[in-house]
């Protein structure tokens, strides 16, 4: 078993030159933005002599090259620098985002696999048929629909008519965490589900067909007994490395859904970041986000290790 | 000798302008407050806006959400009444001016504390507005530019020495920049202060979840004769519109900061909510870059200005709660002139301005906008069918809005949109900035430089009889709207909604609402 | 949806280059009925005929506009601003008193038009740099897998967004940022193909036969390799339509007042409890405007490579 995570290490490293290379991006992305703290800093009282001397103070007037380095220096030293909006820590303004957009994530995923394992095995039930095809209209659908549209229509449904859910927010407690966090995160997973369940159909049907099934129905087990213990398992294989993909953009679609519905996480910590030209902020996020994809990454090839013993991806990466 | 005038309670400013303030905003309902029943003792207030503050270091902070909670920490001596027309004594008691003008004693109240427990002195007055000073062209100090030192006289008394006549001193110490806070930051740096700041305000700090939500607690000590009422103040950060209104309506929160005017109609009609239109001091305008032909050509300029339909701005853009501008300087600003006749819509006048000008037939032209701001993106287009009757052809450039801030001060457009709130109750930090090219903006960009009104505005600077100075700004305001360097739209009032059990929430013109007074009724 | 989960052409390249030796791992991306499993005349497959239909119907009425559109959608009329569905105005009027489904007719032409063209610079650059990746192979293909990990680190819309930021709003920031971030897919899915395809008897024999890469890649390998970046191409307009509605919707696409659906959107947004069809509409059009063309594109897929379904 641990000689199958080999890979693990190879590709961390791998990731390092991916990493440094999303730097290199961002850094010089962001300052090519036009414009600059200082002016957003200084209101409407800014004038150029007083944003000059503002920006020269912040020491954004050094050199590009030269501010490089020392971010770079700095994140060797895991200092994320000084956020020039707030005056405080990057780190600090960070690890409060985190958290809340992890959980929003998370909450999608459990949100995107209570929709789609009943609709995928739905569909796989009967391939073909009217289900199948209903399930199908469904995908194809969902995936057609512009997620922050998505959002504003349950913001109508949801919260404006029915009043059921809250419009926006995060609340205060873990409980209303969860009341306030929900129709973001359906927003979310109904973007995530379309692939996931394609995914889990066709690899239901295929395990379905399979010769263990048959067998374990020979033996009298059928329905969604059947389905849990003999089938969903294997079907979940491809879909996790699905999963793992859809995650890295989900992280991206949560950019504009927090800003629809006001949550407080990553992504309206970057949004604000870049109007304000914090460029501290934005690199961090954006540091953090990449970490966050390349992390998924090796993990969903861990877990497909772990769940598929035919998988070596240990060999597969010395070859 | 010196001219004992003896302490002048707020005759600072010109009478006239008093009345004239009063009908500043458009459909502004009854205050929330007014009634008179007995204040109710406890409850938190919950402010929902769309934008979190983004720091409590009063010398360096230009950012409205800050400021407004920041004020309700850290008093300065003197304060704005709420109609924005005359300054009062607050944590002073009065002052004197000497003959020469250079040099105001004042005096202060003896019964202030911080909330530390310490008393208030002449001390903390000299380190906090030196304190101010220092920041320069970095922060607020160039509010200060006029003052040459402060001395302590007596614990109860500072005087400051001017290095010119300056007559907005009064109202320059009414900054909220100009707050009293405890001398050498209580024996702490600057940062560590402003993480949680000490003033002598109603309201002490408490926590803040960045992004989430800000709480201030009432100071139990306040020695003001009335509140704090209330247990405590939250602001939440709320961005859109619609959820704040959603919020409100569901009894979420308590006030909605600036509703969006298409929805206010409908607030001010659901039972339990008031919606109110609280005058204030912006402008929003047009401005014409003379860099660029042909708005060098002041018929070109004029025709323009002419040609703008403010009343269908006013109901396009804020669905009729607001004014069509006639004047530089807005209603609540002292010193606003109601009979000053700014162009207003007149297409026969427009036609008959571009038949004189240097295109009679008409050009091409662009105007710069924000993205993202849907009242920008109104009034553009608007404006761009009005002036297609000139035959003037507009294209709408947006810049995101911070590279369009970069595009206005590198000059770099040739129409644009903006807008001015007065931080001070006096005119003369809106009028330096927009008439004079030495007060670092290019006359607002604009490049207009005329002589005989910079000499006005110098004059107004170092007139401190306030009937004269009237005079003088009734001039600036004339020659400035027949010269049209900008297009005066419109005066939007500030929007808020509250709950019926939200009492005694008022917001002067400059926008800061004082929160010592309000209360929850059950 | 904003980020489209992973478009159905990267996950076949996801399994099948990093994972593919799966044994029995099973078709992901298109989940096409079983039936279907034969080659048909195109005019039989009904998901690939729906799709043309929707689709072609749509660029008509997008190259029509100015025909079908009752109105002009500039004109403004401040007296009959926000109006309800009516005999006069069948989708109601917007905030200027314009008529919606004049803008909808019209907003059919920017967004289509955006989205058709901005595939092409991603396709053309991201087809030839992962064929080339994948054939040849060495520090060439090192060098530009990294560099497409470094893009598929950044989630998509950060990436468009920002780069529209840096370039400024309009059409062609958006052409270029949109290239600039797409053509990465194209390049895994050719890379893939390529890696499958050059170990394939013909491709071996040729190369035996002394032809030149060049020609190779040409005549033989690029006619059965095309068809999983056209498949994909069907999804990535969509995307791309998405991205343009999204940016609309945060104020940085089309310069008001053009029709554009997204823009349509964010200025509905602010009537939602009033009038919930203003942001409603265009969010419907952009759904049967997807579906059109993810139709097509299973069709596409099912009618160019039935050998890859079971």
């Amino acid at each position: 078993m641990f000689d199958r995570l080999r890979f693990v290490p190879i590709r961390l490293l791998q990731s390092i030159p991916v990493v440094f290379g999303v730097t290199v991006v961002v850094f010089f992305m962001v300052h090519l933005l036009p414009g600059n703290p200082a002016l957003v800093l200084l209101g409407q009282s800014a004038t150029p002599e007083r944003v000059a001397a503002l920006n020269d103070q912040l020491g954004l007037n050094e050199p590009l090259w030269d501010q490089y380095l020392t971010f770079l220096g700095n994140l060797f030293q895991l200092d994320l620098g000084q956020s020039i909006t707030y005056q405080r820590p990057v780190t600090e303004l960070v690890a409060s985002a985190v958290p809340i957009t992890l959980s929003l994530l998370a909450y999608a995923l459990v949100l995107s696999l209570a929709i789609s394992i009943p609709l995928a095995a739905l569909a796989a039930s009967a391939p073909g048929r009217v289900r199948d095809a209903a399930v199908r209209a469904f995908t194809l659908l969902g995936q057609g629909m512009p997620q922050f549209w998505v959002g504003i229509m349950l913001i109508l449904l949801l919260g404006v008519k029915a009043r059921a859910f809250p419009v926006g927010g995060y609340g205060q407690t873990p409980a209303e965490h969860l009341y306030y966090l929900f129709l973001p995160a359906l927003t979310l997973a109904i973007a995530m589900s379309p692939t996931t369940i394609r995914s889990l159909r066709a690899s239901t049907i295929n395990v379905l067909g399979s010769d263990y099934v048959g067998t374990a129905r020979s033996k009298g087990a059928a329905g969604i007994p059947l389905f849990r213990q003999h089938v969903l398992r294997n079907a979940a294989i491809p879909t996790v490395s699905i999963i793992g993909v859809n995650l890295g953009y989900l992280v991206g679609g949560s950019l504009v859904i927090e800003k629809v519905f006001a949550v407080p996480g990553l992504g309206s910590l970057m949004v604000n970041a870049i109007f304000a030209r914090d460029f501290p902020t934005i690199q961090a996020v954006a540091l953090v986000v990449a970490l966050f994809v390349v992390v998924v990454g090796i993990l969903t090839d861990v877990v497909y290790t772990a769940v598929d013993p035919r998988v070596d991806l240990a060999s597969q990466e010395r070859a | 000798m010196t001219r004992t005038t003896r302490t002048r309670y707020a005759a600072v400013v010109a009478v006239a302008a008093v009345a004239l303030s009063a009908c500043g905003g458009g459909s502004s309902s009854s205050s929330a407050g007014g009634d008179s029943s007995e204040p109710v003792q406890g409850g938190d207030l919950t402010i929902a806006r769309a934008a979190d503050a983004i720091s409590m270091d009063k010398t360096t902070t230009f950012d409205n959400n800050s400021i407004y909670v920041m004020q309700q920490m850290m008093q300065p001596l003197f304060t704005v009444s709420d109609d924005g027309s005359e300054v009062q004594p607050l944590l002073a008691t009065g002052y004197e001016v000497s003959d020469d003008q250079l040099t105001y004693t004042i005096t202060l109240r003896d019964d202030v504390s911080f909330t530390n427990g310490d008393p208030m002195t002449a001390e903390d007055v000299k380190f906090s507005l030196d304190e101010n000073t220092a920041t320069g062209s970095d922060g607020w100090g160039f509010v200060n530019a006029a003052i040459d030192t402060v001395s302590v006289v007596d614990d109860q008394t500072v005087t400051v020495a001017l290095k010119y006549p300056w007559a907005p001193l009064i109202a320059d110490l009414s900054i909220f920049a100009n707050g009293i806070i405890p001398a050498d930051y209580d024996g702490q740096t600057a940062e560590q202060f402003y993480e949680a700041p000490v003033g002598t305000g109603p309201f002490v700090w408490d926590e803040w979840q960045r992004g989430q939500y800000l709480k201030l607690t009432a100071n139990p000590d306040y020695w003001g004769d009335a509140g704090p009422y209330l247990d405590s103040v939250t602001w939440t950060v709320v961005p859109d519109a619609n959820t704040r209104k959603l919020q409100l309506q569901g009894g979420q929160i308590d006030i909605d900061d600036t509703p969006d005017w298409s929805s206010f109609e409908s607030l001010s009609s659901t039972p339990g909510v008031t919606a109110t239109a609280f005058p204030s001091t912006r402008m929003d305008y047009i401005a014409f870059n003379q860099q660029v032909e042909p708005f060098s050509d002041v018929h070109v300029r004029r025709a323009i200005a002419f040609a703008i339909d403010r009343e269908s701005m006013v109901d396009a853009v804020l669905y009729g709660n607001g004014e069509a501008a006639n004047s530089l300087l807005s209603p609540g600003t002292p010193y606003y002139d109601e009979s000053v006749e700014g162009p207003t819509f007149d297409l026969d006048e427009a036609r008959a301005e571009m038949a004189q000008s240097s295109v009679p037939d008409g050009f091409s032209t662009s105007l710069l906008i924000a993205s993202g701001d849907p009242n920008q993106a109104s009034v553009a287009q608007i404006m761009q069918s009005q002036l297609a009757e000139l035959g003037i052809d507009m294209e709408i450039r947006q810049l995101e809005p911070t590279a369009n801030k970069q595009a206005r001060l590198a000059s770099d457009f040739d129409m644009t949109i903006s807008a001015w709130t007065m931080d001070i109750p006096d005119p003369d930090q809106w009028t330096s900035f927009a008439v004079d090219p030495e007060g670092g903006s290019h006359s607002a960009f604009t490049y207009w430089d005329d002589q005989a009104v910079i000499d006005l505005n110098q004059q107004a600077q170092r007139e401190i009889d306030s009937d004269a100075r009237q005079d003088l700004y009734t001039q600036i305001q004339e020659q400035a709207g027949e010269s049209a360097f900008l297009a005066y739209l419109y005066y939007s009032p500030y929007a808020y909604a509250m709950t019926e059990s939200v009492q005694g929430f008022q917001v002067t013109p400059l926008g800061n609402y004082p929160l010592a007074e309000v209360y929850k009724t059950p | 949806m904003t980020t489209t989960p992973a478009p159905p052409g990267v996950e076949v390249t996801e399994t099948e280059a990093e994972v593919g030796t799966t044994p029995g791992s099973p078709p992901v991306d298109t989940a096409r009925p079983v039936r279907s499993r034969t080659l048909k005349p195109w005019y039989r497959n009904g998901t690939l005929v729906v799709g043309l239909v929707i689709t072609g119907a749509l660029i008509l009425i997008a190259v029509f506009a100015p025909l079908l559109a009752p109105y002009d959608p500039l004109q403004q009329n401040l007296q009959q601003a926000l109006q309800d569905p009516s005999s006069a105005h069948w989708l109601g009027t917007d905030k200027y008193g314009r008529d919606v489904l004049s803008r909808l007719i019209w907003g059919a032409r920017v967004d289509l038009r955006i989205g058709f063209l901005a595939v092409l610079i991603p396709f053309v650059v991201g087809t030839v740099v992962g064929a080339l990746a994948g054939y040849f192979g060495g520090w060439f293909d090192t060098v530009v897998m990294r560099v497409v990990d470094v893009f598929f680190a950044f989630p998509f819309y950060v990436l468009v967004i920002v780069l529209v930021f840096v370039l400024g709003a309009g059409e062609s920031s958006i052409y270029l940022a949109i290239a600039a971030v797409s053509w990465v897919a194209y390049a895994k899915i050719m890379r893939g193909e390529l890696l499958v395809a050059k170990k394939q008897d013909y491709v071996v024999a040729a190369r035996l036969g002394g032809m030149s890469h060049g020609r190779i890649l040409l005549k033989h390998i690029a006619p059965n390799v095309m068809s999983q970046a056209l498949i994909y191409a069907m999804s990535d307009i969509v995307m791309d339509i998405m991205a343009i509605v999204t940016l609309g919707y945060l104020g940085l696409g089309i310069a008001p007042p053009t029709a554009e659906w997204g823009s349509m959107i964010l200025d509905g947004q602010e009537f939602i409890t009033t009038q919930w069809l203003q942001a409603t509409i265009p969010g419907l059009a952009v759904v049967v405007t997807s579906l059109g063309l993810s139709l097509l594109g299973d069709g596409l897929s099912d009618h160019l490579s039935p050998e890859r379904r079971k």
